[in-house]
């Protein structure tokens, strides 16, 4: 089963659970995700989270995000695209195992459960694309 | 989210239901921190909880080194499946307080 789609939400805390939702429903389409499907959900939501609580730093915009998801020849990629604040990647660090703190846990999540994250500037309209790859 | 607090023998539960995220963490941090605050040992319940992120991970350390700061303590009761997975992701099935 191949999957492909994509939506917008708002940059906004109480849009995780629609993001979330979006991913379930396309998750449940495909057998290979079966034993995994919450651990993506989770990729996908720490990625979001991030945009929302980062790229915005927490602040109403009323801009949206863009969120596509595709599972093709083994290999599921989401792409996350917004317009907040530029990611610089090397600022980007995950927790270090040994700090008993949540900050960075997120980006520390996606790493662990994802197999490449990789960091773009622009598409069309948007700052920063994330792209989350997992090869199945 | 929903929550419940019961009391019993001198020990707070907080029942925690449904996905806890970003957009709840104030709740959960409104329905635990306060009890910790006041002295008392504090039980989380998470059998009910299908979903948590880091955000909700964050509740739970910051719950544990409130509890530790005072002279407490917090225990992470009945956890899910689901939740459990995330804390050992986080690797902090060794420093969280688990039943």
């Amino acid at each position: 089963m191949e999957i492909k789609d994509q939506k917008e939400f708002p940059v906004d805390s109480a849009s995780l659970k629609d993001v979330r939702n979006f991913a379930r429903g396309l998750f449940d389409q495909v057998s290979e995700f079966e034993d995994n499907k919450e651990e993506l959900v989770l990729a996908l939501a720490e990625a979001a989270q991030n945009i929302v609580k980062h790229a915005y730093s927490g602040k109403p915009s009323g801009d949206t995000m863009r969120v596509e998801i595709q599972y093709q020849e083994k290999v599921l990629t989401m792409e996350l695209f917004d317009k907040g604040m530029p990611v610089i990647p090397e600022n980007i660090k995950p927790r270090k195992l040994t700090d008993i703190k949540a900050g960075g846990l997120g980006t520390f999540f996606i790493g662990q459960i994802m197999d490449e994250v990789v960091f773009k500037t622009t598409k069309e309209d948007w700052v920063n694309r994330l792209i989350l790859t997992k090869r199945f | 989210m929903t929550y419940q607090v019961k009391e019993e023998n001198n020990i707070s539960t907080v029942f925690l239901n449904g996905e806890i995220d970003m957009d709840v963490t104030d709740k959960a941090k409104d329905a635990i921190l306060p009890l910790i605050e006041a002295g008392k040992e504090v039980h989380i319940n998470l059998k009910d909880v299908e979903y948590m992120d880091s955000s909700g991970i964050s509740v739970l350390i910051e719950s544990h080194q409130k509890a530790t700061e005072l002279g407490t303590k917090v225990t992470l009761k009945e956890i899910s499946k689901s939740v459990l997975k995330v804390i050992m992701m986080a690797k902090l099935e060794q420093i969280l307080n688990l039943d």
